[in-house]
């Protein structure tokens, strides 16, 4: 058995890539499988690069599609199986995805998002959380963290395994293409070292024994014929996720504990200038708020809601034309609030930005 | 006398209305009858939901249950034993075939149907389908069948169907029999039109009134 | 001669599951007997509690349940990179990729193509019947030419459609050494299950990747009798898809 490939805990710095191939590594993965598509490849090279060392693997398929089913595939033999994928492969693996939902195959994908719709730019984005959350022929049940920043992505990547395999949804790590390259400092550490235990992971085929004499068979089906079969399965899958919801959603707030003239509702990389915006109103004698939802898939909607409550204005900035937007005005809903918008489709934003548009919007 | 009708055709052609309106007629006459769905294209869904009703009329139903589809696939194509052997049942017997490019080359898979002396292959036939809607197209389409032995005029528009529909759908069709050498075995008539219609269409066509099941179906 | 056989034959394979006998194929259909050999070649390897069954969407879905090995069903084309993922993850497993024509060389054709070039130590089982059958009978890649389905409804036409894809052929062309390409059929099955056979054991030898194409029956889709159907599998598609090995590990090629 080869060393833990973290001991004890380090202050690092290197790229958000890097980062996640750390994690996945730090959290036990066993294999990973993926296609190459910029900026998430170099999770891969990372990868393939470390994984040899500590006894892990590593499979470059032909496309995102097999990646997903293949990533399926290690996760159903009982490994703790990952990928890493965006923009228009991110596409692809909605069909494997959507089988990993209907089965509750606990498959773990870190995606970066780029800019879209199509190919369009390598670089950076938030236009994947409307696909990443409810992507695929179904209801969304999946678990979709998304993370700001360098601890962020070591954190809930390891998190995320523990999420998939506990709750047994299909889980995302939701970066993007400026984490990805950017470089900042960290700590990464031994999740044993921190309290953190791996959930164990069970093969769901290839168990123990002779199926039909030792132990029943494994027959895993995504494929029913009657609506009412296929109600009930779906009607079950929906009450676990409901009730896992509560224990799932995580969430950060700045400045909400009093009356605000505006609270800011961001995610992600977005979340970083929402915060640096609110020492710049606050000079201005503007009383503004931030509130970050972590997961966006359960949404952290009640804590959102009680922090809306005790704003004037809402404003929702995102770096995607109206993707937060609508999981913000579905959560907020019947809350009668004014929500003013700074929406930049592939593009990022500054604090700074935030501030002038809080000010225009007053 | 044991009767044997099979009813081929399209997709909204009206098949299985008037398969199921023969059988249930056949049975108060008296009759022991069996009604087998043998549609191999979207077998699951055509007599699926009334299968429970009919059987309760007295009939007996060849058709996959609800119950019996666990595992079948998304659609499915399939044909079990008691399709295959549907003509040996006891009484008279009406097949509701399905539509195909193969058309009455399903009776290669029924056993006993090439030699049944009491088999009779209806095709029916609505005008109001685009595809059936002129004599020649007709014409053409029921010699690409294979064995027909006789027309059912089932020209109809749902609940949009008005007399002036039947009758303008009575005269094409029959004009295609009479190309083919068939008789037209009659024109269905919706039974809420009875009270507007004569007992022979324009044509001279028997008429039969039928009432409609298939909203309680799929399709 | 061949039908007399099957009728003879003795009692259900051991791996089979009894509780889902009598299975859920057509009468006629070449998947029950394409699956006999297989659970026969199973049994014969003695390899049940290590087999991992994948079956594809279309009529191979209706062997979900036909053995007592564990499996699943995956998407309509994604079996072999499903299969692919169990064994890369646990290569102590046997991976089993069961599929037909639609799934193998249409829309799932970069899978099979990618695994052989990959030499994955997995085995693809591929039922060829000329159609789609379980979507009623529509233009498959290996439809003949001429032949009648819901998609050609006045016959393939090569110059519309192209000519049959000729799976083992191809794939024996791209794959390396230590792969191994057969096709059988329903019409012999002792071959066939002896071409099941080494297709499996050059997977438990870590061999490379195997591939065996069955020529198959589909007499529901085809509106054939016993004796139509026995004549399509054995005059009119034997002379398309030719039975025989097409490359076999340790065997210099007869090119």
């Amino acid at each position: 058995m080869s060393e833990k490939p973290v001991t004890g805990e380090r202050r690092v710095f290197m790229t958000g890539n890097e980062v996640c191939a750390w994690a996945a590594l730090a959290a036990e993965a066993d294999i990973m499988y993926g296609y190459p598509i910029t900026p998430q490849t170099d999770i891969m090279q990372y990868w393939t690069r470390l994984a040899p060392k500590f006894g892990r693997k590593f499979l470059q398929t032909e496309d995102e599609i097999s990646a997903g089913f293949t990533t399926i595939g290690g996760v159903l033999a009982g490994k703790r199986a990952f990928s890493a994928t965006t923009g228009p492969g991110n596409v692809l693996f909605q069909e494997p995805m959507s089988m990993a939902e209907m089965m509750r195959i606990p498959t773990v994908v870190i995606i970066p998002q780029r800019g879209g719709p199509s190919t369009a730019t390598v670089i950076y984005s938030q236009q994947e959380v409307t696909m990443t959350a409810f992507g695929g022929n179904g209801e969304g049940f999946r678990i979709v963290y998304s993370t700001a920043g360098h601890q962020d992505l070591y954190d809930y990547t390891i998190k995320a395994f523990n999420t998939a395999w506990k709750y047994r949804f299909p889980t995302f790590v939701l970066g993007d293409g400026y984490q990805a390259k950017m470089r900042e400092p960290l700590t990464i550490y031994d999740p044993a070292q921190r309290g953190i235990q791996m959930v164990k992971t069970e093969p769901l085929v290839g168990l123990e024994g002779t199926p039909g004499r030792d132990r029943p068979t494994q027959y895993l089906r995504n494929t029913y014929n009657t609506e009412e079969e296929l109600y009930e399965v779906v009607m079950e899958i929906a009450r676990d996720f409901e009730k896992a919801a509560p224990e799932i959603v995580e969430w950060q707030d700045f400045d909400t504990d009093k009356e605000m003239d505006v609270l800011i509702l961001a995610h992600g990389v977005v979340s970083r200038s929402a915060q640096g915006a609110l020492p710049l109103l606050r000079e201005q004698g503007i009383r503004a708020g931030h509130f970050r939802p972590i997961t966006l898939r359960p949404m952290p909607e009640e804590q959102m809601r009680r922090a809306a409550a005790k704003a004037k204005r809402i404003l929702v900035v995102e770096s995607a034309y109206g993707q937060l937007l609508k999981l913000v005005q579905q959560s907020l809903y019947g809350l009668a609030k004014p929500i003013d918008t700074l929406l930049r489709p592939g593009a990022g934003v500054t604090a700074e930005e935030i501030a002038d548009q809080v000010k225009e919007g007053r | 006398m044991r009767v044997v009708e099979a009813f081929i055709g399209e997709y909204a052609s009206g098949k299985s209305e008037n398969a199921i309106n023969r059988s249930l007629e056949l049975l108060e006459l008296g009759h022991q009858v069996t009604l087998a769905d043998l549609d191999t294209v979207e077998p699951f869904y055509t007599l699926r939901p009334l299968k429970k009703s009919l059987e309760a009329a007295g009939l007996k139903v060849i058709a996959w249950s609800p119950e019996q589809t666990m595992g079948l696939g998304e659609a499915g194509t399939l044909l079990n034993q008691e399709m295959i052997w549907a003509l040996k049942n006891q009484g008279s017997i009406v097949l509701d075939v399905g539509y195909g490019v193969h058309g009455a080359k399903i009776f290669n898979l029924i056993e006993g149907a090439e030699t049944d002396p009491d088999l009779k292959v209806f095709a029916v036939v609505s005008a109001a389908r685009p595809m059936t809607a002129t004599k020649e197209d007709i014409v053409g389409y029921i010699r690409e069948l294979g064995r027909v032995d006789g027309l059912i005029n089932n020209t109809h528009l749902g609940s949009e169907t008005t007399r002036k529909t039947i009758e303008e759908g009575a005269v094409i069709v029959t004009a295609a029999a009479r190309e083919l050498g068939l008789p037209v075995v009659y024109t269905a008539v919706l039974k809420e039109l009875a009270p507007d219609f004569p007992n022979r269409d324009k044509m001279g066509n028997p008429v039969k009134f039928i009432r409609r099941f298939m909203p309680q179906a799929f399709w | 001669m061949t039908r007399e056989k099957i009728a003879l034959s003795p009692a259900m394979p051991k791996c089979w599951n009894p509780e889902t006998k009598p299975h859920k194929f057509c009468p006629g259909c070449g998947h029950g007997l394409a699956l006999k050999m297989l659970g026969e070649a199973i049994d014969e390897l003695d390899i049940q509690d290590r087999v991992i069954f994948g079956c594809d969407i279309g009529c191979s879905l209706l062997s979900w349940d036909f053995f007592n090995v564990d499996s699943v069903q995956t998407h309509h084309g994604r079996t072999t990179p499903v299969i692919t993922g169990i064994k890369r993850a646990r290569p102590e497993l046997i991976g089993i990729a069961y599929m037909g024509d639609g799934g193998g060389y249409a829309i799932g054709a970069q899978h099979l193509v990618n695994s052989a070039t990959r030499n994955e130590k997995v085995t693809a089982i591929l039922i060829n019947n000329t159609n789609y059958g379980m979507t009623g009978g529509q233009m498959a890649p290996t439809t003949l030419p001429g032949q009648k389905t819901e998609t050609t409804p006045y016959g393939r036409d090569p110059e519309e459609t192209g000519y049959p894809t000729l799976g083992p052929e191809m794939v024996a062309a791209i794959a390396k050494e230590g792969a191994y390409v057969a096709r059988g059929s329903i019409a012999n099955l002792r071959q066939l299950k002896k071409f099941l056979k080494k297709a499996i054991q050059n997977q438990v030898d870590g061999n490379g990747f195997s591939f065996v194409e069955v020529v198959s029956s589909c007499p529901t889709n085809w509106r054939t009798n016993a004796e139509a159907t026995w004549s399509f599998v054995e005059k009119d598609m034997a002379e398309y898809f030719h039975v025989g090995e097409f490359k076999v590990p340790g065997q210099k090629e007869e090119k």
